[in-house]
């Protein structure tokens, strides 16, 4: 109208505006070639489209820049969080070896005596022996009963247990504390690494190749043309959650154990766990995947040395599982603990669980209550394990002793039987020196931008930063949960009694809640007054989710 | 959510709720029967008599529940007492700080000053290596730790009524805990192994002393964060002519105002680690100020002059207990004196003192006296955090590093 009025006033304002001129394309000169090209053959059945969807996602998550961006974009497709599978570090059900052997991709080696790959450090490890051990035996003795402790345990748990670690880790500080002041002149990485008490670990991946659930067997019984895909397995999320006593990690990383090929070895092919871990004794819960390696992207030190765990949860297991399950309950938490803090470290480097990591991590565990000692040598291999990728030929290995005594008993204020085997070991946990490796460590990271701190944009930065860090607290929404009330399972789900009522609730519209995005909200609304110019119309704030 | 929404749609239950409850009321109607039984001379006899049981007696089961329950706090508790204990614990603060502490442990001060040894020690450069790795450690403890747990309410004082979202992160325990462990660690790892080997390191452990002062008991319980101890007893040459702070008069206020009396207390002192052990010595204790956790019992804020207060009774809590550990409950002035370093510390800013313990007889303000060197006030670093996103370490003070490392090598 307005436009028209102008023109009409102004009639020569017309052939002002000028059009942009339409061309014709070029033609190539040589349409034709040699040989013909043709465009790749897709398999365009629902199965390869699906396929090739979630290619083009691990691709995305690959192709993003910062660490904590590719998080929240494992994130995305959930905006409730995923339904994870809890590995906790001290709950170990029966039997629960082959589980998470195939769900950490792990292969065991049991061994009395570390690999061949420590040998370089024996002779300095005996000499470092000789000196700290009136040491250690003063500090034993100390900490079992020359010191007072008030210690202060939680009635949420067992106590028994919760003593047990209090004394492991008073030990374990010691200890700790010993063998680094002895070698901070002896080898360099002594002094550089950072010791951290109970530090927070977490991990989060996929594992593939576990039978479907019956709820989604049942969903996909209603649709006859899913009939020969019932059964097929789908992707489960795992979230591993554990706290060390301490940790030892180094700027560097430590030198791999065997050769990164020797991971392909079909000696070392664990095999397929495909029972529900319900059936194992594991549930699940609704949060956010977390990948937290003790600290947040940027620190200094980013790969772990050693890190040192209490076996008090073996006294609250029940005694009829026997001697032998205790030690595979050990096992057990060792892969756990050791897979899910490689994992996180493998995250920062900007691995993910859909992009596998290029190079091998290794990290060294002890679990112990001060007497008892086991120890375990972990080398990464591979994180990948989605359901792309059940049928990869690459595992981790896990070598790992029994638990050893360090000292048979504590008679008339003395340490009887110092065991020098064991402290060696652990003397040689210390020695064992991180190096600089010669390949790319980041190769999934961009150049310039590799932590949400060196984005330059200074909204986009903050705003990533405080996404990140409300995502991985998993702190409970402000709304409920959406749910299915009691009365309406009975009086509306099993029982059509009331089929005069508007259909309004989710379950009555065929939506799951659950399948929300976690994009999909409102952002935060601008007041007039706080918009950038008087006649701005952009009423809602940026957000800066990746974009998956 | 508004409940009724919910509930409103359809409850059967509220129905029969309401059936019973008017159901349950009836008032029995009076027929007029036994009237007409008693004129016809017929006996009558209350029906309930014959239908009601009679209660029967259970034994008192004894349930033993998954831990022990502690004891009601009556005249009957073992550790009962009529006479009331002042007491202070590292949670409280006294109220005119420095000054109270000066009468309730008969110190004087030496304003910063401390021993000559200490000083020289301090000024001794250290290795630009230890420098970053301290500046790490500030870093570690202050925006890379990923503890996230609540911390304190934001206010705002123009809208009290406000409420601001919780907001997650280190807490000052944690904080704390983290930053002085790291340092401690660096400072033992660059010592020499001479020095460490004759040392030893205990985290949180529980001092405890009991004393009278002027009719009145008073106890003081303070935990050490990290407890320095050595295989022999610290020892520092002490400048003569120093000018002292003399014990002031807090006339009218009462040395024991703001210390709750209570009446269940052990009369023993306790030093946490026990005769036998040979590097029982305590050297350098270090107390955390979380600002969380210790308050005014008068909700007032902690004021300067009661944290310097809070470093001197935490010092004599040590020394003391070690001290009637040494020589008996009943020591008074001691056959020589005994010398503990104390570092208190809030992450940022280091309060180093020097006790020297000469008796335990705190009665008025002559005779011998204690002696307290310090030096306040040091500031490690202006301001660690995410600025922007970004994690910040501004200002960082290289002297400070000198003095923790000259009071563990002293």
């Amino acid at each position: 109208m307005y436009l028209n009025r102008v023109h009409r006033t102004f009639p020569k304002l017309k052939k002002l505006v000028t059009r942009r001129q339409s061309q014709a394309v070029l033609s190539e000169q040589n349409e034709y070639t040699d040989t013909p090209e043709y465009p790749p053959i897709l398999d365009m059945s629902l199965q390869g489209r699906k396929f090739r969807e979630r290619q083009e996602l691990h691709q995305k998550i690959q192709a993003i820049n910062t660490v904590e961006e590719k998080q929240i974009a494992l994130n995305m497709p959930r905006y409730y969080g995923w339904k994870c599978i809890i590995f906790n570090e001290d709950k170990v059900p029966y039997n629960a070896m082959p589980l998470v052997q195939y769900y950490t991709r792990s292969h065991f080696i049991p061994v009395d005596k570390l690999p061949e790959y420590y040998k370089e450090t024996s002779e300095a490890a005996d000499a470092v022996v000789k000196e700290i051990k009136g040491l250690i035996e003063e500090a034993i003795l100390i900490e079992n009963g020359g010191v007072d402790r008030k210690i202060i345990t939680s009635t949420q748990k067992k106590e028994q247990p919760q003593l047990e670690d209090a004394l492991a880790k008073c030990i374990v500080k010691q200890i700790n504390r010993i063998i680094s002041n002895n070698l901070a002149d002896k080898v360099e990485h002594v002094l550089s690494s950072q010791v951290d008490y109970d530090p927070r670990h977490e991990a989060f991946w996929f594992i593939g190749g576990v039978d479907a659930p019956i709820n989604v067997v049942r969903w996909r019984q209603q649709y006859k043309y899913l009939k020969d895909r019932w059964y097929e397995s789908i992707d489960r999320p795992i979230q591993y959650l554990g706290t060390p006593l301490l940790t030892v990690r180094n700027r560097l990383p430590l030198k791999p154990i065997l050769p990164f090929e020797e991971a392909e070895n079909p000696e070392f092919k664990v095999p397929k766990f495909t029972a529900e871990p319900c059936a194992v004794g594991y549930s699940t819960e609704h949060r956010h995947g977390t990948n937290i390696p003790g600290f947040w992207p940027g620190d200094f030190d980013e790969f772990g040395l050693v890190s040192y765990h209490g076996r008090g949860h073996i006294l609250g297991r029940r005694e009829s599982f026997g001697p032998e399950d205790h030690i595979e309950a050990l096992h057990c938490q060792a892969m756990k603990a050791s897979f899910g803090w490689l994992l996180a470290q493998a995250n920062y480097q900007g691995f993910t669980t859909f992009n596998d990591v290029t190079y091998p991590l290794v990290t060294q565990t002890v679990i112990t209550n001060g007497q008892l000692w086991s120890l375990y040598a972990y080398q990464l291999n591979t994180i990948e394990m989605h359901r792309d990728k059940v049928d990869s030929p690459k595992s981790n290995i896990c070598f790992g002793t029994k638990p050893l005594k360090l000292y048979d008993s504590i008679e008339n204020g003395k340490v009887q039987g110092l065991n020098e085997d064991v402290l060696k070991m652990i003397v040689q946990f210390y020695l064992n020196a991180p190096e600089e490796r010669d390949h790319e460590m980041k190769p999934y990271l961009g150049e310039e931008e590799q932590v949400v701190a060196d984005i330059e944009d200074d909204n986009k930065r903050c705003w990533l930063e405080n996404r990140y860090k409300h995502l991985v607290s998993n702190r409970p929404k402000h709304y409920l949960l959406p749910e299915v009330y009691l009365w309406e399972r009975i009086y509306k789900i099993q029982f059509n009694s009331r089929f005069f009522e508007a259909k309004r609730r989710p379950f009555e519209l065929g939506i799951n809640p659950y399948t929300r995005r976690l994009d999909q909200h409102l952002p935060p609304y601008i007041p007039k007054g706080l918009r950038p110019y008087p006649k701005s119309r952009k009423k809602f704030e940026t957000t800066y989710y990746p974009k998956v | 959510m508004r409940l009724s929404q919910v509930l409103n749609r359809q409850h059967i239950d509220f129905m029969f709720k309401k059936h019973w409850r008017v159901q349950g009321k009836r008032v029995p109607i009076d027929t007029g029967l036994e009237e007409q039984l008693k004129a016809k001379g017929i006996p009558i006899q209350d029906a309930l008599e014959f239908v009601k049981e009679k209660p029967q007696e259970h034994e008192h089961l004894n349930i033993v529940g998954p831990y022990e329950r502690p004891l009601p706090l009556d005249e009957n508790h073992p550790a009962y007492k009529k006479q009331p204990c002042f007491t202070l614990r590292s949670t409280n603060v006294l109220l005119e700080g420095i000054s109270q502490a000066q009468v309730l442990t008969k110190t004087i001060i030496a304003e910063d000053k401390l021993p000559p040894k200490i000083e020289e020690l301090a000024q001794v450069p250290a290795p630009t290596a230890i420098h970053e790795n301290i500046k790490k450690a500030i870093l570690s403890a202050n925006v890379f730790d990923c503890e996230q747990k609540k911390l304190p309410k934001l206010k705002d004082r123009e809208r009290p009524a406000y409420n601001f979202p919780r907001v997650l992160g280190i807490t000052d325990r944690r904080r704390n805990e983290i930053l002085t462990n790291k340092l401690v660690q660096l400072v033992e790892k660059s010592s020499d192994s001479e020095v460490t080997m004759s040392r030893y390191i205990l985290n949180d452990v529980e001092s405890k002393t009991v004393f009278e002062k002027e009719d009145d008991l008073i106890q003081f319980q303070d935990i050490s964060h990290i407890l320095v101890t050595s295989n022999k007893p610290v020892k520092h040459d002490v400048e003569k002519d120093v000018t002292y702070n003399e014990i002031p008069d807090l006339h009218p206020i009462k040395c024991t105002v703001t210390l709750p009396p209570e009446h269940f207390y052990e009369e023993e002192s306790k030093y946490p680690i026990k005769p036998t052990v040979n590097v029982r010595h305590p050297h350098t204790t270090w107390l955390h100020y979380n600002k969380t956790e210790v308050s005014n019992i008068y909700e007032t804020p902690v004021t300067e002059q009661q944290l310097l207060g809070r470093s001197l009774t935490h010092a004599f809590t040590v020394a003391s207990a070690y001290a009637k550990q040494l020589h008996g409950e009943d020591v008074k002035d001691l056959p020589e004196p005994i010398y503990i370093n104390c570092i208190q510390t809030d992450g940022q800013k280091y309060h180093f003192g020097v006790l020297e313990l000469n008796t335990l007889n705190v009665d008025g303000t002559e005779g011998t006296k204690n002696v307290w060197y310090c030096k306040n006030n040091l500031q490690l670093y202006g301001s660690s955090r995410y600025f922007g996103g970004m994690p910040v370490l501004e200002n960082y003070n290289n002297k400070v590093y000198g003095y923790i490392n000259a009071l563990y090598n002293c």
